[in-house]
């Protein structure tokens, strides 16, 4: 068992204590995130998932998002409750990495959880993300438009010009894809590595446990356990309440139009196809063209006789032409 | 004074709630029934994993109660579908809203089902003796696709019109029972009256009845086989961790479904509901196409090797039928009692595959469309 905990791989560790904290702070995030939503202090551009990752996989992206915001010039969106969101990130994060680092510190380490540990882990990850992000979003952006415009050349040339256009669009995203997928798969796994050999050495100062697995057990399942109840209980429902109310008092009564930012390209259909009216009017127009060929033909017909007369004349007043040679 | 007899205190005194509490037990066996319900030990502990199926039961009773709001205003007939459905999102306060959320709550309702069915198939909770809770877990699969096609048609605009048709023209292909389907669906040549009256019958009454009935059996029998549990971990480490269903389970489940009712939300602000032109036998320069869940399938179909009568065949209905035959006979074939998903290569890589295959397809659509457009 002792092996197997000092086996412990960094990425391992890292993930053992970013995904739970992640699902741990996810919820309360989500009520501030809906509430300024529906109080119109938040608006996204198209990559709504892209912005709502950046919140909600705090606290790497803390410091990381401004940084890709004004350094990289990619901008997820504007209004207050962005910035204020990303504030109220904080006191949340560091709970939740305190309360998940706790329970790994004794299950996975066997080890007494420092004090502060939340906050510990709090600014190791957001200093990591910060230093990261911006790297992990530049090379994952540039390998994806590099390769985008590899796989668009490489089905430009003779050899692949037969193919369909299906079966070329498939083909170009799984190139391109499979390329950015495995970088950005690599990067996160770097970067989680780094969290988890920063969670490794903080670690390493602790005290061992020495309680059997089942006391240890029943310690981390005590900890999740607020002490007062009851208080807790009050608290969450009027918290609850609190939010419910300025979810219903912001919430728009009619169709909230989208912000100046974040205009969508506008979804047309072609007018409506009545098929009584276009009948009509084909028809008058085929009515109408019918008058004009017939009168051009009687134009023609009147210019043929003309034309005949003329050459009756000449024909009875002139001698008859000769037979033209064969070549 | 010695005399005096002795008076109860007044909190020993059953109060009014106590009363109807302890009445209605004794007629229905309530508190055995809370027992029952809430202390199911769950093995190995509770887990984020086990969410789903509460979270789908969340997703389905708040669609039938945004659906019943919007029918107070919907009206099912040719004339009427695409000017009510406008009225319900531009004159109805807060119309926009729950049209919109139950627009969004049909997607997340195919997430959760496809999340649903992953966990139970990563997790090997299939095997026996869990074969016909599988079995009715996939029935009820069918049945969510189902709410999806019937209710992407009562809008009546261009883009409900013609994923209808196109999903139609589908069906037909079917062997022996497709013409009959694609007829009675469609109620005559061409999508009308009858094929929004049939879509919204089956809406709104037999799917929710179908749903119902089924998601009982899924319940019954998953109370009576008991949970899988983790697929990893020592007997004495499992048995260390295993709690009852109440309360850490369940304060799970209620984060589950906050968030999934947070996520809807969301959606519903950034992308509410916009009606395209109402529905016309011309497309013009639409280009139809399903639901985003069905775009993978589209997509496929474009393939040249599915062209042709015989392609199509094969594309739109043997293989899914093959694919859905083989999920239904997979706790019979699978006989293995090993539940470790790294020790089940062939599961991991068909799963991945599986799934890399949906999402590449379904981009290839969305990259068609633009090339399209």
């Amino acid at each position: 068992m002792s092996d197997e905990r000092d086996s412990l791989s960094p990425t391992k560790i890292g993930l053992g204590v970013l995904w739970p904290a992640f699902w741990t702070a996810l919820p309360i995030k989500l009520a501030f995130a809906l509430v300024f939503l529906a109080m119109d202090m938040m608006h996204f551009e198209g990559r709504l998932g892209l912005g709502f990752l950046m919140f909600l996989a705090s606290p790497v992206t803390v410091f990381a998002t401004p940084i890709i915001t004004m350094g990289l010039e990619s901008h997820i969106g504007e209004g207050a409750g962005i910035a204020l969101l990303f504030l109220l990130c904080i006191p949340i994060d560091i709970w939740a990495l305190g309360v998940v680092g706790r329970t790994y510190f004794l299950e996975k380490f066997r080890k007494e959880p420092p004090d502060g540990l939340g906050v510990t882990l709090w600014w190791k990850c957001a200093v990591v993300g910060a230093v990261f992000l911006p790297l992990l979003w530049f090379i994952v952006g540039t390998v994806t438009s590099t390769s985008i415009s590899m796989a668009h050349s490489l089905f430009e040339m003779e050899l692949f010009k037969g193919i369909p256009v299906a079966e070329r669009i498939s083909a170009e995203l799984s190139l391109w894809g499979g390329v950015s997928v495995t970088v950005l798969i690599v990067l996160l796994l770097i970067g989680v590595s780094l969290i988890g050999r920063m969670i490794r050495s903080t670690s390493e100062t602790a005290r061992p446990v020495a309680d059997s697995y089942q006391h240890v057990v029943t310690r981390w399942d005590l900890m999740r356990v607020p002490a007062d109840q009851g208080l807790m209980l009050t608290a969450l429902t009027l918290g609850g309440v609190v939010l419910s109310m300025l979810f219903w008092a912001g919430l728009p009564v009619t169709t909230p139009h989208p912000h100046e930012c974040c205009k969508k390209p506008e979804v047309k259909a072609e007018p409506p196809f009545k098929p009584l009216e276009s009948l009509n009017k084909d028809e008058k127009l085929i009515a109408q063209l019918e008058g004009q060929i017939d009168a051009l033909e009687k134009q023609k017909a009147e210019a043929e006789k003309d034309k005949d007369k003329g050459k009756g004349k000449k024909a009875a007043s002139a001698p008859e032409a000769p037979a033209p040679k064969k070549p | 004074m010695g005399n005096t007899p002795a008076v109860n205190p007044p909190s020993s005194q059953p109060t009014v709630i106590e009363k109807v509490i302890a009445f209605v037990d004794e007629r229905v066996g309530l508190k055995q029934m809370q027992a029952k319900m809430l202390n199911e030990p769950v093995p190995g502990g509770s887990r984020w994993a086990y969410v789903f199926g509460s979270v789908l039961l969340f997703i389905f009773i708040m669609q039938a109660v945004t659906g019943i709001l919007l029918m107070f205003y919907y009206v099912p007939t040719a004339d009427h579908a695409y000017a009510s459905t406008q009225y319900i999102i531009h004159d109805v306060d807060y119309g926009w809203f729950l049209l919109s959320y139950h627009f969004w709550g049909s997607t997340a309702m195919v997430v959760c089902v496809f999340a649903h069915m992953s966990q139970v198939f990563l997790w090997g909770a299939y095997k026996p003796p869990r074969e016909m809770i599988w079995l009715v877990g996939l029935a009820l699969f069918g049945i969510v696709m189902g709410f999806g096609f019937t209710g992407y048609l009562l809008p009546w605009d261009q883009r409900a019109y013609w994923a209808t048709t196109v999903g139609v023209e589908i069906m037909d292909k079917t062997p022996i029972v497709g013409d009959f389907m694609a007829r009675f669906l469609k109620g005559g040549p061409t999508p009308g009256q009858m094929t929004l009256s049939r879509f919204f019958v089956i809406h709104v009454m037999i799917l929710p009845a179908a749903l119902m009935g089924l998601a009982g059996l899924h319940l019954f029998l998953f109370r009576a086989a008991g949970p899988a549990g983790p697929f990893r971990g020592t007997a004495e480490e499992i048995k260390a961790k295993t709690d009852f269903f109440f309360p850490r389970q369940i304060w799970k489940d209620i984060v589950g479904m906050a968030v999934v009712f947070a996520s809807i939300c969301a959606l519903a602000f950034w992308e509410p509901v916009v009606l395209l032109e109402e529905a016309t036998p011309d497309p013009g320069d639409y280009h139809p196409e399903p639901e985003w869940y069905f775009l993978f399938l589209f997509q496929l179909l474009r393939l040249k090797i599915f062209a042709g009568e015989f392609g199509q065949f094969l594309g739109a209905i043997a293989l899914p039928g093959a694919f859905m035959a083989l999920l239904a006979a997979l706790p019979f074939i699978d006989r293995d009692p090993e539940r470790n998903i790294f020790k089940r290569p062939v599961a991991l890589i068909g799963w991945i595959v599986v799934m890399v295959s949906i999402l590449l397809f379904t981009m290839s659509a969305i990259i068609n469309r633009e090339f399209l457009d």
